[in-house]
């Protein structure tokens, strides 16, 4: 019964793995990709709360362009600014990426970014999106749209927000979690535009209109709207595009019948950039430098947006394939995106709330 | 524990340094984060959370706690009990197929059921076709809910009480199982008055695990949405970011994983477990009636289904449907297997010396105990975060190398209990008079510990070890944070999909670290199989 002293195959193997865990000491060296690569011009080390595999393709580009290596660490954006303040001066961090102003606002009150000055970025960018001091620079656009049934709903009926709280949607929106970063960026500049009270007020609005409760992305929304769930929902304008081009006919067929309203937030549709900064304490700080001015370029830009379906940031790159053309008329928020890092705590209080799950 | 105290004494130096030590390695990432939620996360945030949510936070998860656990010990007892005792057909092949789930992560069984079940997924949009009906013509249970919660974690963690029972009934006297039987008890009541009260035990210390687990997880009440205390503490942390907030609502998380623990103590009692007779023997497994065995074979079937079957279908149909298959996963797979390898390497030296100590070595010895319960019930993200506060403490940073040792040493903070269990329950069933026959024999305390504790703890050491590989296979939160650049593991890409709502590109990953635990999983089935005593 007491048959079982060797140890068990498996657990040898354990320890064998342990011990070539410990032989490589560091971080293993970048992966290598095909291709030329130049000589090695020093190290990048990107750190990223974006997560699209195009942008390993960006990071090989710049690699094969200048020969710098890079490393890159993604993360969750919280999760992200804990890392590096634990690391503190020492930190390898040269660039932080994130899919929102409002995190890159963060990093900043957290003494984590440093200031820039770059004719190529100050350029190539306009002012309101980035930051006045140099601390980051949006690289990429996208609009918090509301997706509407086509069948059910005219689009005089939601070119604003606040139309939303109204009684002509009772039981008729479909929204994700409030915790979710668009949605807190949408709040932060509802209060800015309308005021905390007017906020709250809309918050409360919408919740008594919802159809179901929230869950799941804003691809569940508009599926939600094309099953007949509900006759509108809140979601980013590239999920619908992703929709729209996507290989599954279901897919397809989810965007046809709906529609999008680049609606209003108060004073002109609602806009959050894709934004980079450079890292307080970066040992590379002139290859960050590179890299964003990389980001910035009609290559770096044709190359962020490609997949993710956003919009380009610098005037005269072309669109990704799929991506509808914005109408010329639009009245688009020149809100300065460090406000919706700013209201954001507020933000998420008031959809607490207004029980906003 | 009492009796075994005086029987048994190591040179008192020799036995309490390393278990203080690893007392010591255990509790510190609870406690500098549970000190930096004291200290620190009273602010604005906390005030805020106590004014809206923490209560309807803390009455959610302890709902969810107590229907997650009714619907395991209705899953997994009936099953173990039926694949144990009766001939039904494909019990030979049931007996290992329940395990499997084990190899799917919370997070995977929520995304799959999610997709499938969601008002514009598969399984309502044929509803729809075939009737007729509107999206909003009939009433459909919604899997992004309290009860929906409970089901997708009871699915996914019955296997921890499902192996636990099984080898308690597996390993109960078989004299009072046959005694009873010859009485003419009735089935039911062989189950009731002397097969559960035998396995009782285990069955707790299993539901025990499991709960911690449901407890801790994100990655599936996220998902869906369900607001529970892991759920708060992430909101905390990324809407208000406010980390020290996050660690104190982590403090009600460990303050329930401590009275989960004390129950489990409490009801175990000083009685033990050993098993009262050493005549193990194969038992008859009486056939059931045809009509009697293929329900029982329905209900395994049903169970594996559901755990198992069609969420994984499911993943592999979405996958192939749209054809986006993200970036190649072998360097992620390379890394989750390393780490996973390394992580479970370590976790099991610490569970190991955890139970040889756990009869012997009084308060020191629970105190480790409630240490690794204690990283057991939190958050990885919060263990780690823990993890990086004491490093800075020290004036050290997180780089490098470095970020790799503090990643193992979460896995183990995080996982220790969980490897510690299996060899605790072999250590706790065997009869207590070998010690005694050993000692009478004028074996040296070292001795009996080497020669009788070790070979009877390695006996439930190939379901530690597995058991901890597969779990830290399915880690995400604190790999997230603390793995170094290009350390990605397959639950990293997982993730990094998921949050892109691409769940087709998703799907792979999942599918791999699912497959990646199954082979584990399959030969721990094999093994316990295998396992019956005197077959």
């Amino acid at each position: 019964m007491f048959r079982s002293l060797k140890l068990p195959p498996i657990l040898g193997s354990l320890v064998c793995s342990a011990l070539m865990l410990a032989a490589c000491s560091g971080p293993s060296a970048p992966q290598q990709q095909g291709g030329n690569v130049p000589e090695n011009n020093g190290f990048l080390n990107i750190y990223s709360a974006r997560h699209y595999d195009s942008d390993q393709e960006i990071y090989d580009a710049f690699e094969e362009r200048t020969g710098i290596r890079v490393r890159a660490r993604e993360s969750g954006a919280a999760q992200l600014l804990e890392t590096m303040k634990a690391e503190g001066d020492a930190s390898p961090a040269d660039v932080i990426l994130a899919s929102d102003a409002g995190t890159l606002w963060r990093f900043e009150d957290a003494g984590l970014t440093q200031e820039v000055h770059s004719q190529v970025l100050d350029a190539a960018i306009p002012p309101h999106l980035r930051d006045p001091d140099g601390h980051w620079f949006g690289l990429a656009k996208r609009y918090r749209t509301i997706v509407y049934d086509k069948s059910a709903v005219d689009p005089s009926e939601v070119d604003e927000f606040m139309d939303l709280a109204t009684d002509r949607f009772d039981d008729n929106i479909c929204a994700r979690s409030s915790s979710n970063i668009y949605n807190l960026s949408l709040m932060s500049e509802i209060i800015e535009r309308y005021g905390s009270e007017a906020a709250a007020d809309w918050a409360e609005g919408v919740v008594g209109n919802f159809a179901i409760d929230p869950a799941g992305g804003d691809t569940d929304q508009i599926r939600a709207v094309a099953a007949g769930a509900c006759q509108v929902a809140l979601a980013n304008h590239y999920y619908w595009v992703r929709l729209a081009t996507s290989g599954a006919s279901s897919d397809r067929e989810a965007a046809d019948a709906t529609a999008l309203s680049f609606a209003s937030a108060g004073d002109g549709a609602h806009v959050n950039v894709t934004a980079g900064a450079v890292a307080a304490h970066a040992p590379n700080r002139e290859h960050a430098v590179a890299f964003l001015e990389f980001l910035a370029s009609p290559e770096g830009q044709a190359m962020l947006v490609s997949q993710t379906k956003e919009y380009p940031v610098v005037a005269g790159v072309p669109l990704p394939e799929g991506l509808m053309k914005i109408p010329e008329d639009l009245k688009q928020s020149d809100l300065s995106l460090d406000v919706l890092g700013r209201n954001q705590v507020e933000a998420q209080q008031i959809y607490d709330r207004a029980g906003w799950p | 524990m009492t009796s075994a105290t005086s029987s048994f004494t190591l040179p008192s130096w020799a036995g309490r340094l390393p278990l203080a030590l690893i007392t010591l390695v255990l509790a510190v990432p609870v406690l500098t984060a549970g000190l930096s939620g004291l200290l620190a996360g009273g602010g604005e945030t906390w005030r805020h959370i106590l004014a809206t949510e923490l209560w309807s936070t803390t009455l959610t998860t302890l709902g969810m706690l107590a229907l997650t656990g009714g619907l395991i010990l209705a899953i997994a007892i009936p099953a173990a009990w039926l694949v144990t005792m009766y001939s039904f057909p494909g019990r030979a092949v049931f007996e290992w197929l329940l395990i499997l789930p084990l190899a799917a992560p919370g997070y995977v069984l929520a995304i799959a059921y999610y997709d499938l079940l969601n008002i514009s997924g598969p399984v309502q949009n044929a509803l729809r076709d075939a009737t007729g009906w509107g999206a909003r013509d009939y009433w459909f249970p919604d899997i992004t809910s309290l009860p929906g919660l409970c089901f997708v974690l009871a699915v996914a963690l019955y296997p921890y009480v499902y192996l636990t029972a099984r080898s308690a009934f597996t390993t109960t006297s078989i004299c009072a199982i046959d005694a009873a039987r010859t009485l003419g008890a009735r089935p039911f009541s062989v189950l009731w008055r002397v097969a559960l009260p035998g396995a009782r035990p285990a069955i707790v210390a299993g539901l025990t695990l499991a709960l911690m687990e449901a407890a801790a997880d994100y990655g599936a009440a996220g998902f869906l949405n369900v607001r529970t205390l892991t759920v708060g503490l992430f909101r905390a942390w990324s809407s208000y970011g406010d980390a020290a907030a996050a660690a104190r609502m982590a403090l009600i998380l460990l303050a329930i994983a401590l009275t989960l623990q004390w129950v489990e103590k409490l009801q175990r009692g000083g009685a033990g477990v050993q098993a009262t007779s050493k005549r193990w023997q194969s038992l008859d497994r009486p056939a059931l009636s045809p009509l009697k065995g293929w329900l029982a074979a329905g209900f395994c079937a049903l169970v594996f289904a559901l755990g198992f079957g069609v969420p994984i279908i499911r993943l592999l149909w979405i996958a192939v449907e749209t054809g986006d298959h993200g970036r190649n996963f072998t360097g992620a797979l390379t890394t989750s297997l390393l780490l996973a390898s390394a992580g479970a390497a370590v976790a099991f030296i610490v569970g190991i010396t955890i139970a040889l100590t756990a009869r012997r070595r009084g308060w020191l010895s629970w105190m480790a105990k409630v240490a690794a319960s204690g990283g057991y019930a939190v958050p990885g993200a919060v263990l780690a975060l823990g993890g990086i506060v004491a490093l800075n403490t020290l004036g050290l940073n997180l780089a490098g190398g470095l970020a790799l040792v503090v990643l193992i040493w979460i896995y183990a903070a995080r996982f220790t209990a969980a490897g510690a269990q299996p060899m605790e329950a072999a250590l706790a069933r065997a009869p207590r008079s070998m010690g005694d026959a050993a000692r009478a024999l004028g074996a040296a305390p070292a001795i009996r510990v080497w020669k009788i504790d070790l070979p009877v703890a390695l006996s439930g050491a190939l379901v530690a070890a597995l058991i901890l590989f597969v779990e830290i296979l399915k880690e995400l939160p604190a790999t997230l944070m603390l793995r170094p650049a290009n350390w990605d593991t397959l639950a990293v890409r997982a993730f990094a999909y998921a949050s892109d709502e691409r769940l087709a590109a998703a799907a792979l990953p999942c599918l791999l670290i699912t497959g990646a635990g199954l082979l584990p999983v399959i030969l721990l089935s094999w093994r316990l199989s295998k396992a019956r005593p005197g077959s």
